[in-house]
């Protein structure tokens, strides 16, 4: 059994464009996620009630609507509200809406491991000298982001599958890419959509299933 | 002028009166088809994941494989497969049942991971004092990891039903006019994005956000005795 002459070009889209553009997304919103989530995490542990009202609102929003809403929202509202809020490359703007919503799940996730360091963590600390930033950079902080690691590599997970999303605004991910192979497929009178999807599905499921072994390895160890 | 000022200038409250028939219209369709979405996934999790946690034969290791290759796979490729990729072999769903059966296919692979660990959380020796009181298996189930499982499986299944509710938005892609393709169908005929996106946000929220305060709710009132306070 050979293999279809159709395959190969498109495979070579798939991978040469999609995967990459995939994983530029993926990369940035985990980037973006991962430090405004552990700073407006950070922040909502203290005790100082406009800046916790704010954060509280920022998390809510952005956990509360669909990333499709979010990513829609920076595409067609932001240049509709000022044009130099314009975001040309639906590349970025769909890291973008991931992004606010990733850094919400963070900022959860966050505000739950640095209360969970025991108090004397922090007495010690200050009985030390430390200050408020120093006890957070150097003592609280590195033993907090341990037990943040198991769901930044859930999160990630999340973020790969969700990058598919920014299929609806133009951006050449892996399944936009794909859908534009199996068009001009179609175009030329051949249908292979399930092929195509089937392998796109396949290639998520080789990234994805590692790291949710992974995610659900580390739980296990530094818990 | 500042973009406020702009907008004060531009904002049409008009938009929300003249569009509320077909805005709650599109709402409406988000909810039917989640209800059916969340109905289904509450079955499925429910089933599969007492099968998953009494390593029922043939069945767990099935459901092990379906939990996995939905888990791992995003909802939007399952989406187009199920709509553009199965006419290839002849079945044609329309939209409207691609978006319940979606979600439920997506929300039935999480809610049998959170069933499975609320009744693996059940403690053994409940289940043993329910076979030495002579309970059968089947009934073990229902009157002692059933109560106390379920409600362990609580508050995660329903932050499961909450995604299934904004993963309908997805629907989008497959023209199934629910809430955000009914607003977005209304920006392009009006061009008041603005006011789209207002409608759009607040919809969600208010939904979501009651929602995730019945699990608050749930979390009080069924609390186990041991751990109510």
């Amino acid at each position: 059994m050979s293999i279809p002459d159709w395959v190969g070009p498109v495979a070579e889209y798939i991978f040469e464009v999609g995967l990459v553009n995939t994983l530029k997304i993926s990369a940035m919103a985990l980037v973006g996620s991962a430090v405004i989530g552990i700073v407006l995490g950070t922040l909502l542990t203290i005790r100082f009630l406009p800046s916790r009202a704010l954060i509280r609102l920022y998390i809510e929003v952005w956990r509360g609507l669909p990333i499709l809403v979010t990513i829609f929202m920076i595409f067609f509202l932001l240049p509709a509200l000022s044009q130099q809020l314009r975001i040309d490359d639906p590349l970025i703007a769909a890291a973008l809406g991931l992004t606010l919503w990733g850094s919400a799940q963070v900022a959860e996730a966050t505000r739950g491991a640095v209360q969970s360091i025991p108090r004397e963590q922090h007495e010690a600390s200050a009985a030390l000298g430390f200050g408020w930033l120093g006890r957070h950079a150097f003592v609280i902080l590195p033993q907090a982001l341990r037990r943040l690691l198991p769901p930044m590599v859930g999160l990630l997970v999340n973020i790969i599958q969700n990058t598919t999303i920014a299929q609806v605004i133009g951006a050449p991910e892996l399944l936009e890419a794909s859908e534009r192979q199996v068009e001009r497929l179609t175009f030329e009178g051949q249908e292979h959509a399930i092929q195509i999807y089937g392998a796109v599905m396949v290639i998520f499921f080789v990234i994805s299933f590692p790291l949710t072994r992974l995610a659900a390895y580390l739980e296990k160890r530094l818990i | 002028m500042t973009p406020l000022d702009a907008l004060a200038l531009v904002w049409d409250w008009s938009f929300f009166t003249e569009n509320a028939d077909e805005l709650l219209a599109g709402m409406r369709r988000t909810i039917e088809a989640s209800a059916i979405g969340i109905a289904g996934a509450f079955v499925i999790g429910l089933v599969l994941g007492a099968a998953r946690a009494h390593r029922v034969p043939v069945v767990s290791p099935v459901a092990a494989i379906y939990v996995e290759a939905i888990r791992n796979t995003p909802i939007l490729v399952q989406i187009f497969m199920l709509y553009f990729a199965l006419p290839q072999v002849g079945i044609r769903l329309d939209a409207f049942t691609v978006a319940w059966l979606a979600v439920m296919i997506w929300g039935g692979a999480f809610n049998t991971e959170n069933f499975r660990a609320g009744f693996e959380a059940v403690p053994v020796r409940y289940r043993e004092a329910g076979l030495a009181l002579g309970f059968g298996r089947l009934s073990t189930f229902v009157n002692v990891t059933l109560p106390i499982g379920g409600r362990i499986a609580l508050p995660s299944s329903i932050n499961t039903y909450i995604s299934v509710l904004k993963n309908t938005s997805l629907m989008y892609v497959i023209a199934y006019p629910e809430f955000t393709t009914t607003a977005l169908q209304i920006n392009a005929l009006t061009l008041q994005t603005t006011e789209t996106f207002a409608a759009l946000a607040v919809g969600y929220l208010v939904i979501v956000w009651t929602m995730s305060a019945a699990i608050r709710f749930a979390e009080s009132r069924l609390a186990l005795p041991e751990e109510a306070r």
